[in-house]
């Protein structure tokens, strides 16, 4: 299955090439782009990033590893400290709080890893270091017949390039 | 009509080498080349202090917490204020890539990274503390609650405990943020690079690409992390100074001690983030890129966080005299005119005073002035911590155990080492990571070349 590659300069123009492809049927889709353009990434899929799902959970069991964690071990041997109640709730909301944060910012990472597909060991054949100048790529792949089409289609939206990628 | 077959389009459409380069990229992966002997001689300082002062702590570790300046009652110390300080200037970084990104003020590319980088290294630079203030570092570990043959658990009643949590947290959080924030610059470079920084960069780079996937997931990312480091920066210096505020010391059970904290931090943070970057700036001619603009914004913070400093103090001595309560009073009445009066008229010279002349604009956009003034709110505010900690100790309730605490001079040795170890770590990050967030610069820039253009 060949795939297309455009190289565009401005991401407006690589928003829209990539709408209308979607348009006319080719999902199979993937954009290089060397700063965000939430224009650009909403082109090929608007769903909203599922990172979101992750801070949530993390954020939860944090909380609540940080009130079972306090309240357990206060009780586990209990010893009374200025005649204040083993199961303290104020002082304990300091390490829930401080819990939410750490295990809600890591499970935040853990998402962008799960959803943005890193690590990855291999770059993409069309992935080069102009990408991370200041072009935009957009890689298409189709069937032999449907090429001239994608060509058509993106140097109408001001692809400066497209090219075959090759490998 | 039948479509011509692939190859011979792509022969017709052969794309053209890469030939030219951003702008943004060529100038700030410049940065990292290379090294001056200048470079090379702040590096050998850094690390020589750094040595110093490890030399002495080890003898420290052997003789015992003897070779400090305690004296009864101050068994608080020089250790105690540099971690406060060290704490205080972890602020900046993260008020700068959190709060100001959820502001979405701009303005922050130019510095944001370096911030970060100021946190992370301030962060560790503070923690080096905790254990050498310790003393016998081989039971520092008992802070932690881990399961042991006694079965005892540690104390969350303590505020020292929050303490162990809060800046943990912290640390944690604040490195996760800055390599996210990297993940796409160390792209550029690692497409730039070769020798063993092409490894380095290719392993650390994660493989990113910059696709629609990756950079929506990083948005996103960025976007939590920035929500939850927002409370994250406010609470994690309100917890150090409820390690006083939480006790019965006159001077420290204060309640406007967490707020007053906070806004120091910011204070200072901000003001060591001008010291580090106004050389690095012009060593490294980034002017087009930091701008007299990005100075004055800052100095902007500066001014607003002293006003919250200044009017901190100025509470802190009315409660004082309104309280009635004869011990707090004392305490006060000692700070000013006692035996540190010295600490406390730099600390209300420094923090309170002289960041008023930022009023005026002409100061303001004057750099060399922001270079001398940040210098001397630094020293101020190490002095703020000193006259907290120190006078308070030093005057208790009762006149018979007052006592006088100076550094001893392994302690000075050791709080120098320590700008050595931040420095160390500030002068290997100007040479292997990207000072400027180039993704972020270049969004920027592609979006005015797009504006530029007719549209």
């Amino acid at each position: 299955m060949p795939q297309l590659l455009g190289v565009f300069e401005q991401p407006d123009h690589i928003a829209a090439a990539a709408k209308r492809l979607r348009d006319r049927g080719y999902t199979d889709m993937e954009t290089f782009s060397p700063s965000p353009f939430p224009e650009v990434d909403d082109a090929v899929d608007e769903k909203p990033s599922g990172v979101r799902l992750f801070t949530l959970i993390g954020g939860l069991a944090g909380v609540c590893t940080g009130y079972a964690l306090t309240l357990w071990m206060a009780n586990d041997w209990p010893i009374m400290l200025g005649g204040k109640p083993f199961s303290s709730i104020p002082p304990y909301t300091i390490i829930a709080f401080e819990l939410t944060i750490l295990f809600g910012g890591l499970m935040t990472v853990l998402g962008l890893f799960l959803k943005g597909g890193l690590p990855s060991m291999k770059l993409h054949a069309a992935y080069s270091a102009r990408f991370s100048a200041e072009d935009f790529g957009l890689v298409v792949s189709c069937r032999d017949r449907d090429v001239p089409e994608i060509d058509g289609l993106m140097r109408e939206h001001q692809a400066t390039e497209v090219s075959l990628v090759e490998g | 009509m039948t479509p011509p077959p692939a190859e011979s389009v792509a022969a017709m459409i052969r794309p053209t080498p890469v030939t030219r380069d951003s702008k943004a990229n060529r100038d700030l992966l410049r940065v990292m080349e290379g090294g001056s002997l200048g470079y090379f001689a702040l590096v050998a300082l850094a690390v020589g202090a750094m040595l110093a002062a490890g030399g002495v702590w080890i003898w420290q570790v052997y003789e015992g917490l003897g070779i400090a300046g305690y004296a009864h009652p101050v068994f608080w110390g020089a250790y105690i204020v540099t971690f406060v300080f060290w704490v205080g200037i972890a602020h900046a970084g993260t008020l700068i890539s959190a709060i100001l990104y959820l502001f979405r003020a701009k303005w922050r590319n130019a510095i944001n990274r370096s911030a970060e980088a100021m946190t992370v290294f301030a962060v560790l630079t503070a923690a080096q503390f905790l254990g050498i203030h310790v003393g016998r570092i081989w039971k520092s570990y008992f802070i932690l609650p881990y399961p042991n043959q006694r079965a005892l658990w540690v104390n969350f009643k303590s505020p020292l405990l929050w303490d162990t949590f809060a800046i943990t947290t912290y640390a944690t959080i604040s490195i996760v943020f800055f390599y996210v924030g990297l993940v796409p610059d160390l792209a550029i470079a690692r497409d730039r690079a070769t020798g063993w920084r092409k490894v380095l960069y290719t392993i650390l780079s994660l493989g990113w690409q910059g696709t629609s996937k990756q950079w929506k997931a990083h948005n996103r990312t960025v976007l939590h992390l920035s929500g939850l480091a927002t409370p994250l920066v406010l609470s994690v210096h309100s917890v150090v100074s409820w390690d006083f505020a939480m006790s019965i010391v006159p001077g420290w059970h204060a309640t406007i001690f967490a707020p007053y904290f906070v806004a120091g931090a910011i204070f200072s943070g901000f003001a060591m983030v001008l010291t580090m970057m106004i050389p690095v700036r012009r060593i490294f001619a980034l002017e087009e890129y930091i701008t007299d603009y990005h100075f004055e914004n800052m100095s902007r913070f500066l001014l607003l966080t002293s006003i919250i400093v200044g009017y901190a103090y100025a509470a802190e001595y009315f409660i004082a005299w309104y309280s009635q309560v004869e011990p707090e009073q004392t305490s006060f009445w000692k700070r000013a005119f006692g035996p540190y009066w010295i600490s406390t008229w730099v600390m209300i010279l420094c923090n309170g005073v002289f960041p008023q002349l930022l009023w005026f604009k002409k100061l303001r956009t004057n750099v060399p002035f922001l270079f001398v003034l940040s210098m001397l709110i630094n020293v101020g505010m190490w002095f703020e911590r000193y006259v907290i900690i120190i006078t308070g100790l030093s005057r208790e309730y009762d006149p018979a155990v007052w006592g006088i605490y100076t550094p001893s001079w392994p302690e000075l040795v050791i709080v120098a080492g320590s700008f050595g170890f931040f420095c160390q770590f500030f002068l290997l990050f100007l040479k292997v990571f990207p000072v400027v967030a180039i993704a972020e610069v270049k969004e920027l820039e592609i979006h005015a070349k797009a504006h530029g253009e007719g549209h």
